[in-house]
């Protein structure tokens, strides 16, 4: 599995590698990235879930940016080169200035690769899928009740540009989202929409809806939404099928911050330490994957 | 013989920034070049035309980076418009009361405060990679020593994050207010000056 994104480090260089856990913070390459939101908490929860599976950690791709897209430039570029020397068997795409001919290089060379890989986007890497017209070409999107809106809005490339009445679509309205969205090819095969309800949408077709436990303040924890992308793709590595995935990482960020007894203030490494607990208590019922 | 057409790199911006003057657009187009912008001159379609007939396309994504860039190289122009779509930003925002913190949601962005201190507890939604750095940048701060999102980011996420940082502050001083009013009650009630505790 190769995570791919950036880091709000300006100078951090491009890095490959094996990432490995330091108290709160994540190594790789002996360099330091703290545990905050954005693709650090996506990798420390995806850690957290291929520890407990026992399965190879993840390879990471990072690069620093603070928005000026100079890293997610250096990032996209190296990809487009190796990426089919790389040919990983998930490649997770996520915080990255979104830049339409870039991914579509990138979606280029990946057909190059011997095998396909799982091909899981979030963030503004699903943003960019979206508006080059590749959505279909991935396999995962977990997008939050305003993205799910701006997949189904067929013009917007950027959900700060979505119509205001897509914004007013109430989550519990979230199956007409999901019929325009596949209508217009803008969705991946398989849909996690994280919110008040988690919906696992497969094809066009809502599979399941996740809302125990009812945390509501997990909406204003920076991260949250990344940690439940680490998990899909930890557990889609893990070989479970995409919807077995997508409900148990759904149930088990809902659980972790029932552990973490989260409140609007709570930060994020708060809810990933939280992640062996629940694994240890829930993965076997959850899932049949019982370790011993 | 035949040659080979060199294939010409396509940019896909999305966006147009618009000029009045021809002038504008070129001088335009030369600061976001020396500064790394991937960047194209091009006609704008007939219904989004205003001023010239030279527009630059940017990538839509980094609106406000680029504005920010225009105002310290002094380039006039008239709006930016998205190539598709309705050409409006999303203005409408949520709020979310949790009691003790307020959640205001612009776009796919959300600030969180709170309210007895105006502190700034977190910080969620978004996916540009200015949104991390914004951040650290903001939690831990109080709503009015903070910096603006839109003066240190780079993005249309950093935009969205603006409008909420703006209503969070807003929501703030009402918020405050009213304290002060019910301080205010309160302490004469009690036979204190009236303007006690007030710094």
């Amino acid at each position: 599995m190769l995570i791919c994104g950036t880091v709000p480090i300006k100078d951090f260089p491009l890095t490959p590698g094996e990432v490995k856990t330091k108290r709160e913070s994540l190594i790789i390459n002996d360099l330091e990235i703290p545990c905050t939101q954005g693709t650090a908490a996506l990798i420390s929860a995806a850690l957290a879930t291929t520890e407990h599976l026992n399965v190879p950690p993840p390879q990471a791709l990072i690069v620093g940016d603070n928005g000026e897209g100079k890293g997610s430039r250096l990032l996209y570029e190296y990809l487009i080169k190796n990426i089919s020397e790389l040919s990983p068997a998930v490649l997770v795409l996520h915080y990255c200035l979104p830049v339409i001919g870039l991914m579509k290089r990138l979606c280029e060379s990946i057909e190059k690769c011997s095998k396909k890989p799982i091909m899981i986007a979030d963030a503004s890497s699903m943003y960019v899928a979206k508006a080059a017209g590749l959505a279909t070409k991935f396999d995962i999107f977990t997008p939050d009740s305003c993205e799910m809106a701006f997949l189904a809005d067929p013009d917007a490339t950027h959900p700060a540009y979505i119509s205001r009445h897509l914004f007013d679509t109430d989550i519990t309205q979230a199956a007409e989202l999901v019929t325009d969205a596949y209508r217009n090819k803008s969705a991946a095969r398989l849909l996690l929409i994280k919110g008040a309800i988690d919906y696992v949408v497969k094809d066009g077709k809502i599979l399941d809806t996740i809302v125990e436990p009812d945390i509501p303040e997990l909406e204003a924890i920076g991260g949250t939404g990344d940690t439940i992308t680490g998990m899909v793709s930890a557990f889609t590595y893990a070989e479970l099928e995409l919807h077995e995935a997508a409900i148990i990482a759904a149930r088990a960020n809902r659980m972790a911050g029932k552990y973490a007894q989260a409140t609007p203030a709570t930060r994020i490494p708060e809810i990933i330490s939280q992640l062996p607990t629940v694994f240890e208590e829930y993965l076997c019922e959850w899932s049949g994957v019982c370790m011993v | 013989m035949f040659f080979k057409k060199k294939k010409k790199a396509h940019f896909h911006g999305e966006g147009l920034f618009l000029f009045e003057k021809v002038e504008d657009a070129i001088k335009a187009e030369k600061v976001l070049k020396s500064a790394d912008y991937m960047v194209k001159l091009v006609a704008p379609p007939p219904t989004l035309r205003k001023g010239c007939d030279l527009a630059v396309e940017i990538n839509l994504v980094e609106q406000i980076g680029i504005e920010r860039l225009f105002k310290q190289k002094d380039v006039d122009y008239i709006e930016v418009v998205p190539l598709k779509g309705g050409g409006e930003l999303l203005e409408v925002v949520k709020v979310t009361d949790f009691g003790e913190a307020i959640m205001v949601k612009a776009g796919n962005m959300k600030l969180t405060f709170d309210k007895n201190t105006g502190i700034i507890l977190n910080a969620s939604g978004g996916g540009c990679p200015d949104i991390p750095y914004l951040h650290a940048e903001l939690l831990d701060k109080k709503l009015t020593d903070a910096p603006r999102p839109k003066e240190i980011g780079f993005t249309l996420c950093a935009l969205m994050m603006d409008r909420a940082f703006i209503e969070c502050l807003d929501l703030w001083k009402e918020t405050k207010g009213k304290q002060d009013d019910a301080y205010l009650w309160n302490s004469s009630d009690k036979g204190l000056p009236a303007d006690a505790g007030r710094g």
